[in-house]
């Protein structure tokens, strides 16, 4: 069985849900125009959502077809997306991460002091830091349609999605930036999000 | 036909039952908040309790004794309506990630 590569996206509910969708969906799309197998969808289990709760999204990206497509979670997620720095204090972000993963956080803090918020950092191989709501003027879209996994019609990546889908792919090189460019509609916040998101090693 | 109801979870004729005094421990929302609402001077409560009065979560209690008010960290869901509501500005807003503590870490979202 292929390797699939999995990213969790935690978000905020009703204020960032579009934009998480969006992340895993621009991911998922950047991924398939690649040829890759790819997957986009939200958590069951956090719908319906209320203002503020932390919500899942997921992508999975696999060079064969994705066997494990019906599971609901991500297993093994090497790279776990944050929409909203205050989420690392109040729920174990890291579940289910068991190589060494990548953190992509959404702060204008110095990754130190996210780290120290988040107790089973031992099991991050480097952490992401981009200042997403600066770069996008802290836009977020809203759209209370829901995708439940389907395509989403209306505009990918407007809001700070972009460029934390910028910072991510920098650091895992999960797909090629030119795949994304073409994808999303704020192209200039993503540039920015690739340049500027600072990858600090942990431990 | 007959049911048996569990002594602990029968109710009185006319299903009184007593108002919940107290916290609820199973629905602890401090995770909800990005943002916090913090008393920023002291000086200028005047203890017109509308802190108390418009939280939706019951967050804010009276201390008629020392004439404070006491935030509830565990279930504020940083709506932050005490602070637009705050008549002397005594309540100002904060980043959640400024202060070490306060929110309770849960295995699930709600």
């Amino acid at each position: 069985m292929a390797h699939v590569r999995e990213v969790t996206i935690w978000a905020r509910g009703v204020t960032q849900d579009k934009e998480g969708r969006d992340v895993s969906q621009i991911i998922a799309q950047g991924a398939d125009r690649e040829g890759k197998f790819t997957q986009a969808f939200d958590d069951y289990e956090d719908l319906p959502d209320r203002v503020g709760v932390p919500v899942r999204k997921y992508s999975r990206v696999s060079d064969e077809e994705i066997v494990m497509r019906y599971d609901y979670e991500n297993e093994n997620p090497e790279a776990v997306i944050v929409m909203d720095e205050s989420i690392v204090k109040g729920i174990d972000i890291l579940r289910h991460m068991t190589q060494k993963g990548i953190l992509v956080v959404n702060t204008r803090r110095p990754a130190a002091d996210i780290l120290k918020f988040i107790p089973n950092k031992d099991l991050l191989d480097k952490i992401v830091c981009v200042d997403a709501n600066e770069i996008a003027a802290g836009a977020t879209t809203v759209d209370f349609s829901g995708s439940e996994g389907g395509i989403d019609a209306t505009t990918l990546g407007a809001g700070i999605s972009a460029p934390l889908v910028g910072a991510a792919i920098k650091a895992t090189g999960m797909v090629e930036l030119d795949n994304i460019l073409s994808v999303v509609v704020n192209k200039d916040a993503l540039q920015r999000g690739y340049d500027e998101a600072v990858i600090a090693p942990v431990n | 036909m007959s049911f048996i109801v569990p002594e602990e979870r029968k109710v009185a004729q006319g299903v009184v039952i007593p108002s919940p005094v107290g916290e609820n421990t199973d629905m602890i929302t401090s995770n909800w908040r990005s943002q916090r609402p913090y008393m920023k001077d002291l000086d200028k409560c005047d203890m017109c309790r509308n802190c108390y009065i418009f939280c939706p979560d019951g967050c804010w209690t009276v201390d008629e004794e020392n004439e404070v008010v006491i935030w509830n960290a565990k279930y504020c869901k940083g709506c932050l309506v005490c602070v637009t509501e705050c008549t002397e500005k005594a309540l100002d807003v904060a980043d959640e990630l400024d202060f070490e503590d306060g929110v309770v870490r849960l295995e699930k979202s709600f």
